[in-house]
């Protein structure tokens, strides 16, 4: 995961290279840091800092700067996501789409889901959807892959997916 | 070097008027012409072992629609009549049975001939027989324009990416469905957009093995085993073509920056041809009948080739290829 924590070390030669160290002991890989000396509190400068970590790793790296004295203003992460689009060609009304999604659902984690229909197919009897989805982890989209291919088959729709 | 033609149709006198044209470069390569000493169409034959006058060939099959004068039976009695070197093998794919070409390249190889060809039936079918045959009679049997046509990509991945684990492949690898899926791009429903590949002379007058996926599913075969090292045939193919593909369907992807392209794919696990939703600007979402494949390497990452995936010339370009790397090995450069 990528995180993005705010930091106050003490004013203090050093500290700054002793609040990056914490993060290459729990194997982080570090982005981006950002030495903020007009931002000071109390006699602690503020450092912005960007990096990539497991997140098992991460009650660990906290324990180490607390035991460093340096003080944790924020922690916040970014995740990555993984976006793949479906459309489905067929008698595939908004009922059969909800069940799908259900389906997906029960198997998967899904940050972001959108589904569009064809202006058109709403009235008539074969339909066209497209499905949007954004996931967190890569193989959670070979799960949807799975189940939307087992399903289209059996209900003998076309499946077309995204690259 | 000997070469007998098998299949004297558009590729077949694309293969005959390049070797004529480039008497030159053979002379200079290895100081020595290429003789092509038989050549068959469907019902006539024409063999002279001082090889045979191309320019003749070329104007008597354009005159009488023959290639000959005299009419056969059975080809294999006509190849074992001749003594050759090469068999360059482009009679019609047949990939129910693997046709007569499965047939001559059987004759050819087990009797210690080189073949080339471009017939997707018996490599689609008996690949692992035919590579096992001509191994233990110590030929080479290559296929290059098999697959894509002009555009390389056989040689490519086995010899100059070779040393590195090739992960995926997957392209367009039919021009026909590509040109009516373009169109479709701009609006036009499939049946027209298929009426008008068929008067561009893009698709046949039975489009069947094109648009329902069955030729890009033998090129996806040939790739699995001859780049994988699968061993897998036409049947074990997942195969969706693109008949069911709407016009709404094209619209709802366009509204997303989206394109649909039937795509063949293949991996040590995957063996699939699909449509699928291509992002406008992907390499994969080309337009027309060009055919293009994008390779997923260990190390040199993804690498793009394109080309035109049938043709006259265009097929015999990947045959000539085929022709200099045997003679280069069988003759020295």
């Amino acid at each position: 995961m990528i995180v993005n924590a705010e930091l106050f070390v003490n004013d203090l030669p050093g500290q700054l290279i002793g609040s990056l160290e914490p993060i290459s002991l729990v194997d982080g890989n570090i982005l981006g840091v950002v030495h903020n000396r007009d931002k000071i509190i109390d006699h602690r400068i503020c450092v912005n800092v960007t990096f990539e970590v497991s997140e098992r790793q991460l009650e660990h790296l906290k324990m180490l700067w607390k035991a460093r004295d340096i003080v944790i203003s924020s922690l916040g992460s970014v995740h990555e996501t993984f976006s793949m689009n479906y459309i489905l060609i067929g008698d595939v009304n908004a009922q059969y789409i909800e069940g799908l999604l259900k389906m997906v659902n029960e198997a998967t984690t899904l940050d972001e889901i959108n589904v569009s229909y064809s202006s058109k197919s709403m009235k008539t009897a074969s339909h066209t959807s497209l499905i949007s989805v954004k996931a967190r982890y890569e193989d959670n989209l070979d799960k949807i892959d799975a189940i939307l291919r087992k399903e289209c088959r059996n209900a003998n729709v076309t499946y077309i997916r995204g690259v | 070097m000997k070469i007998f033609i098998c299949g004297f149709g558009t590729v077949g006198q694309g293969v005959a008027e390049t070797i004529l044209n480039k008497k030159e470069f053979f002379e200079e390569r290895y100081g020595e012409n290429v003789l092509v000493v038989g050549a068959t169409d469907s019902t006539t034959y024409a063999l002279d072992e001082n090889g045979l006058d191309l320019k003749k060939l070329l104007a008597t099959k354009k005159t009488t629609s023959n290639v000959g004068n005299d009419e056969y039976t059975d080809v294999v009695k006509v190849l074992a009549s001749s003594d050759f070197d090469v068999l360059i093998e482009v009679t019609p794919t047949d990939i129910d049975t693997g046709g007569v070409g499965l047939g001559n390249i059987e004759y050819a190889l087990g009797h210690g001939k080189d073949v080339i060809t471009v017939n997707k039936g018996p490599l689609a079918l008996k690949y692992k027989e035919l590579m096992d045959l001509a191994k233990s009679n110590r030929c080479m049997f290559r296929f290059e324009g098999s697959v894509g046509g002009a555009m390389p990509i056989i040689n490519l991945c086995n010899s100059d990416l070779a040393g590195q684990r090739i992960k995926s492949i997957r392209g367009i690898f039919n021009g026909t469905c590509n040109y009516i899926l373009s169109k479709m791009d701009s609006g036009q429903p499939f049946e027209q957009a298929l009426k008008e590949a068929k008067q561009q002379g893009y698709a046949e007058a039975d489009p069947t093995y094109d648009i329902e996926g069955y030729d890009s599913a033998c090129k996806v075969v040939i790739l699995a085993n001859s780049v994988f090292g699968r061993n897998v045939t036409f049947d074990d193919v997942d195969i969706t073509g693109i008949t069911s593909i709407n016009a709404d369907a094209v619209a709802l992807a366009k509204s997303s920056g989206m394109v649909i392209r039937l795509i063949g794919e293949v991996s040590a696990t995957k063996l699939e041809v699909a449509p699928r939703l291509i992002p406008k600007g992907h390499p994969l979402s080309l337009a027309g009948t060009l055919n293009t494949a994008e390779i997923i390497t260990e190390l040199a990452g993804p690498i793009t080739v394109s080309g035109s995936g049938a043709g006259r010339l265009e097929t015999a370009s990947a045959i000539m290829s085929d022709l200099v790397a045997i003679m280069d090995r069988r003759l020295g450069e």
